[in-house]
């Protein structure tokens, strides 16, 4: 049974293969990666639903035995986030075809996009820590030839800075765990929580442990290493950007999660105190930016930077109340900025501009598509019943159990710049005289890009009012994260 | 009991069905059904005797949000209003709204507010009500922006908007603290235990969210301000909203918890004074407004202040006189905004300076207004029940004792401010009636002829009247099943009261009777004193406070954000470089983390040093040169000098490899740089260069510090005697690197392949559709 944990990686890597043998068969191509992004889904519930029941799936890869081989580790959390990883990705690739142009679609989008759904998997399961450099390179990799994909000036001259700055931190991810490596001698997280534990993260463990966080921080987007971010997330088509706004960041930020709850958990009163004013500048910085402008694509781009402060937050508090609240924003936010990446997409497509100055009287032509976008801005917002409400609630309550009521109060006035940031959009964009834009008579049909759309929100609302069903769960995986010991011992079994 | 609270919404999913066939069957009728149907659910409530009910209905246990519903006194009258008033109003609707419209979309908003807004005051768990409070700000944002074509009313929206979840956001603030300090979710639980709460260190941060919370959604000064723009939305919403429900929720909260809070002396200072400021604020602006619907937008801030005020005052009294109210204000403003919609509906406009004499033209309509206007001026008559509750507002006033000196300067400054504000809503009362009703008719200005309404529109704000009527003669009609209980359940304690009309000649009557002196002066003569706006407020405006941080807030974070945003790598690479080298650094001294031990360390060889310091000059030349070919040759001695260890340290296939990659990599850089431009054309500032040679220098110190002190502090064995071990013994081979890279870790391998695949489909993409795109 353990070989299912590496499925979730093998059989997106081997779509993506395939697909590249007939990329010129698109009505192939869309068939063989919807095929295959269901099954995934499906084998991503199934791998979920029994390592809730069974436990963890530990696989020791080629049968080299932990601490030496590497390890490919389903555990309740990493499942989770393979599970939202594959809805997220089963709308992208129903979305895709009425988003992308034809040449785009031809070449290797499908590939692109299976090898980035790979990688991203791969760094949810995996149990080692260069393996762990080695997907965020796949995954890098992968959203490199995303990001340039049909080749546009601006595309190629923010992706030069996205892999720039990306491509310097993975230098300074390998240089680090070198570094680790010289200290404890290993690099099975497993065993480095072990043995971090053992001379309980002294000396030059801690600073090892802050370049760390300063790698994952960077693919995070967190305050102040996010440059690179809002640009290099608009120039991409519509679908791309929203397996970044939903995927890449959630790396991240899964990474420092999973690193400064297993590993370096000895330095709280250091680590985790600087991580909370880092969330705090995150959420500011992060919602001035979305303010700052008419694009209504950067304004979903900047977005993303303080959903990551939430989520920093949450790690930065340390309690298992915060923990959940984290783990439920993750879930959250993976679906909802799928959710919104997606439905710019289809706004810039219906009013033929990003200029929020020059759209307006929307909703009269489109209201299904403002609707969505309506309910989708609330969700976003943390209003109740929605999903980001159960999260941010549990950040609140992590937060003033613990006294710390300076970033709660940050995280109460950043949840009201979302929603300005956002509700202008409606405001400007969909409100208005309808005959204020001037669009072609015969208008497109968008159905094709809102019904994927609408079964993903309709999950964030469905995670908002019917918390019931998920919150047990999301409980019982932070307490289980905050207890390192339940991962090492799954490993490092006898 | 959840049925009736979640039958609004139920119904709004069939409504834009049935809006299909709205020419012929206009959907308001549907939508009067419903809230008549709630409101003799909870009339029934009544019979034999009422006492408070609670009942669970499990929603989300295990974060311990459940809905909750807890039917008392102060719920009661809410609920009452709510379904009452919503009946009406949405009869109302039917005249009021053409077909035209997008009927589909009001009702379903309107049904959401009136589901919300019984939900808000029947919670008992807090989370259910923060939900309730946040969709009652939506309903209203989505309802003033009804008629989105016109900028005021988007305007008016975004401002409603801003500002009630502002508030609602602080009191979900003050509802997790107060969750945190007690441990439950229950109002009820948390005034049983409101000990721990009042001596918690945090209670004064806790009061102001809360606080912020009600006066905002209520309009208090200085939040007040956007519910004068709120009256873009349609006349009914204006009524039912924005005068009769939805503003009094912050009442309704403050109410709720003022069994716990009415013992703090702060709770008094600020309750008491911001509701008397806004009293005498909204009551003075409103004369100056020129729409109808403005001068009872700000009548109802004052009303609202006056309620406010008396939740303040804490005492038995005022906590009567504020339950009483609340439920005459809802009848006679009520009407009157319906008057001023028929106004609006038959005349085509609501401004006052063309209105005048309708009284022949609209002589029902008229006599409306005629009793919610002095019931509203707190006229002394017996059959006016804004009378009663205005009397009782003055009593309450004058029996205040403040404990500690600010809380006494507060009580002594009361009933003045009381009378003042008393005095000008007199004076806006008679100038909204026979401003519009009485003196010259000017028919020329109307925009229609003016006629008399049809008689469904006269319908609810009849009733309203005749409720104003009723409870002024009968006033203890409604004061045992009614006032009481709501007044007990706020107190705490028995509250109940009798209400006389005539309590014999008192102080509380000399007040009312100033008022109406000086009022009727003041009416007369608004033209001689006007000019007074002028200067009080004067150029001073909220409005404009308003308008600055929201277009500021925009325009100083695009001015930020492009500060540093400016697309230069070179200075994001600066401000990523300078934070982890400040923050690295710091944890190195917190820490204590640098090491360095030299025991572990071989001899250097003269060939290592030579190898080394060649290195080192050539890393140091690639810097210096301003020539790119020169730099990227330089560089390939680097590369050379590092296989040249990897020889020294006998690793000839390392040593193999990289002297390949280093040739490789050398060549097709120099056939890249030949098309660049050369390096010196950018020319750097001095500080520029400065901050680029100490992050440089920083971070080259940093890593070295790291890397001496890692090597320092090998506290464990490594795994790799376990691969020198084994890779023979299980991998069959004897180069253990090759194990390493094929077995042991060939998962590594695998998928470092695989960004080497992407990376050539990535280019061979761009190419390609480069040419395609040229062809």
């Amino acid at each position: 049974m353990s070989n299912l944990a590496i499925l979730p990686i093998l059989l997106p890597f081997l779509a993506g293969v395939l697909v590249a043998f007939f990329h010129k068969n698109l009505i192939a191509s869309r068939i063989f990666s919807i095929i295959a992004t269901v099954i995934h889904l499906a084998l991503t519930i199934f791998i979920f639903m029994s390592v809730q029941e069974s436990g963890t799936y530990v696989l020791e890869v080629g049968g080299w035995e932990a601490p030496f081989g590497i390890v490919i580790v389903a555990d309740p959390l990493s499942a989770l986030l393979t599970m939202t990883t594959a809805v997220v990705a089963t709308a992208a690739v129903i979305y895709a075809p009425k988003s992308l142009s034809r040449i785009q679609e031809e070449f290797y989008f499908y590939s692109f996009f299976f090898l980035l759904i790979a990688g991203v998997n791969g760094a949810f399961l995996t149990g080692d820590l260069f393996n762990l450099f080695v997907f965020f390179e796949v995954l890098l990799m992968a959203s490199y030839g995303l990001i340039v994909l049909g080749n546009g000036k601006a595309q190629l001259r923010e992706s030069l800075k996205y892999i720039l700055i990306n491509l310097f931190s993975s230098m300074l991810f390998v240089t680090t765990i070198s570094f680790l490596y010289s200290v404890i001698g290993t690099v099975n997280m497993a065993q480095a929580a072990e043995r971090v534990g053992e001379v309980e993260q002294q000396g030059v463990l801690t600073v090892i442990g802050i370049l760390l966080f300063f790698v994952f921080a960077t693919k995070a987007a967190v305050f102040p290493l996010y440059y690179w971010l809002p640009s290099s997330y608009t120039v991409p088509n519509a679908v791309v950007s929203a397996l970044f706004g939903a995927l890449l960041t959630k790396v991240g930020v899964y990474s420092i999660l999973r690193t400064f709850t297993l590993i370096f958990n000895y330095e709280v009163d250091l680590t985790h105190t600087l991580f909370i004013y880092l969330a705090m500048f995150t959420m500011i910085f992060g919602v001035i930016g979305a303010l700052s402008t008419n694009n209504v694509k950067l304004i979903i781009a900047y977005n993303v930077i303080p959903a990551v402060g939430f989520m920093l937050m949450g790690i930065g508090i340390f309690t298992e109340t915060s923990i959940a609240g984290s783990i439920y924003y993750l879930v959250h936010d993976m679906i909802i900025k799928a959710v919104l990446f997606l439905l710019i997409g289809a706004v810039t497509y219906a009013a033929g501009t990003s200029d929020l100055k020059k759209m307006g009287g929307l909703i009269h032509h489109y209201p299904v598509l403002g609707w969505m976008f309506f309910l989708s801005t609330l969700v976003l917002a943390g209003i109740p019943p929605f999903s980001g409400f159960i999260g941010k609630l549990l950040l609140l309550q992590g937060g003033l159990n613990q006294e710390e009521i300076l970033i709660v109060i940050v995280a109460l006035i950043s949840s009201l710049g979302i929603l300005f940031s956002m509700i202008r959009i409606f405001i400007g964009g969909f409100w208005g005289e309808a005959d204020i834009m001037d669009l072609p008579k015969q208008k497109p049909s968008l159905a094709a890009m809102t019904w994927p759309v609408g079964i993903l929100l309709s999950l964030s609302i469905l995670l908002g009012v019917g918390a019931e069903m998920f919150y047990p769960a999301v409980s019982s995986i932070a307490e289980y994260v905050m207890d390192p010991e339940l991962y090492i011992e799954s490993v490092l079994k006898e | 009991m959840i049925l009736p609270v979640l039958l609004p919404f139920i119904i709004a999913i069939f409504i834009p069905f049935l809006s299909k066939w709205k020419e012929k069957f206009h959907t308001g009728i549907v939508v009067t059904i419903v809230p008549l149907i709630i409101f003799i659910y909870f009339a029934s409530f009544f019979a034999g005797g009422f006492s408070a009910v609670t009942k669970t209905y499990n929603w989300v246990p295990s974060l311990n949000m459940n809905l909750v519903f807890h039917l008392d006194g102060l719920s009661l009258l809410f609920v009452l209003l709510i379904s009452g008033i919503g009946t009406l109003v949405a009869l109302y609707s039917i005249y009021y709204l053409h077909t035209t419209e997008n009927l589909g979309n009001f009702y379903v908003y309107f049904l959401i507010f009136m589901g919300s807004m019984l939900g808000l005051v029947l919670s008992d768990n807090v989370y259910a009500l923060y939900s309730f409070w946040e969709f009652t700000s939506l309903s209203s944002f989505l309802l003033i922006g009804f008629w989105n074509h016109k900028h005021a009313s988007r305007y008016g929206a975004l401002k409603s908007m801003l500002i009630t979840v502002f508030g609602g956001l602080s009191l979900l603030g003050a509802l997790v603290f107060m969750h945190s300090i007690t441990g439950t979710t229950s109002i009820q639980q948390m005034l049983a235990d409101s000990e721990a709460i009042l001596n918690s260190e945090f209670f004064p941060l806790i009061l102001i969210l809360l606080l912020l919370g009600a006066f905002t959604k209520s309009a208090q000064f200085p939040f007040h301000i956007w519910l004068p723009d709120a009256m873009e939305a349609p006349t009914p919403v204006s009524a039912y909203l924005h005068s009769a429900t939805m503003v009094k929720a912050g009442l309704f909260l403050v109410a709720r918890f003022s069994p716990m809070l009415s013992s703090s002396e702060w709770f008094f200072i600020i309750v008491s004074s911001f509701g008397i400021l806004t009293l005498c604020w909204g009551s003075y602006m409103a004369v100056r407004q020129t729409d109808l619907k403005g001068i009872l937008a700000f009548s109802t801030i004052s009303q609202l202040g006056m309620i406010m005020a008396m939740l303040g005052f804490g005492t038995k009294v005022a906590v009567f006189a504020a339950m009483f109210h609340i439920l005459n204000h809802a009848t006679f403003k009520g009407s009157l905004f319906m008057v001023a919609g028929i106004v609006d509906h038959e005349t085509g406009t609501r401004d006052i300076r063309k209105l005048g004499g309708l009284m022949n033209y609209l002589p029902m309509t008229a006599t409306l207004a005629m009793f919610g206007v002095f019931s509203m001026a707190g006229f002394p008559l017996p059959f006016l029940n804004g009378f009663y509750s205005k009397e009782m507002f003055f009593l309450s006033s004058l029996d205040l004792s403040g404990q500690g000196d600010f809380a006494s300067i507060v009580a002594s400054l009361v009933p003045y401010l009381a009378v003042f504000g008393s005095i000008f809503t007199f004076v806006y009362s008679m100038y909204f009636f026979f401003g519009t009703f009485r003196g010259r008719a000017n028919l020329g200005k109307l925009p229609k002829k003016p006629h008399e309404a049809p008689v469904g529109m006269l319908i609810s704000p009849a009733i309203l009247v005749l409720l104003v009527v009723i409870i002024g003669l009968f006033p203890s009609f409604i004061n045992e099943p009614f006032i009481s209980h709501a007044a007990t359940a706020v107190y705490g304690a028995d509250a109940s009261k009798d209400i006389y009309f005539w309590h014999g000649f008192n102080l509380p009557l000399i007040m009312s009777l100033t008022v109406v002196a000086f009022g009727t002066i003041l009416a007369l003569t608004i033209p001689r004193w006007s000019s007074v706006y002028s200067y009080v407020p004067g150029v001073l405006s909220l409005n404009k406070a308003y308008d600055f941080t929201v277009d500021k807030s925009v325009s100083f974070s695009s001015k930020l954000t492009r500060g540093y945003m400016n697309g230069s790598l070179a200075l994001y690479m600066k401000l990523i470089l300078g934070a982890i080298i400040l923050v690295s650094f710091a944890f190195f001294f917190l820490t204590d983390g640098f090491a360095i031990d030299t025991s572990q360390l071989a001899s250097v060889t003269t060939i290592e040093l030579i190898v080394a310091v060649t290195m080192a000059i050539a890393a140091l030349g690639t810097i210096f040169t301003n020539n790119r070919i020169a730099a990227i040759l330089i560089l390939g001695v680097v590369g050379y000098g590092l296989s040249m260890l990897f020889i020294i340290y006998r690793a000839p296939d390392l040593a193999l490899t990289q002297l390949i990659i280093e040739t490789v990599t050398v060549a097709l850089f120099l056939l890249v740089f030949y098309h660049l431009p050369s390096l010196n054309s950018r020319g750097e500032s001095k500080p520029a260069k400065i901050s680029n040679w100490i992050i440089s220098i920083g971070f080259g110190l940093l890593v070295t510090t790291v890397a001496i002190s890692s090597h320092s502090s090998k506290w464990f064995d490594s795994i790799s005697s376990y691969f020198v071990e084994n890779s023979y013994k299980l991998g069959g081979g004897d180069n253990i690197v090759n194990v390493i890279l094929v077995d042991m870790r060939g998962l590594d391998t695998i998928f470092e392949i695989t960004v080497l695949g992407l990376a050539a489909m990535a280019i061979y993409s761009l190419i390609k559709i480069k040419n395609k795109k040229e062809e």
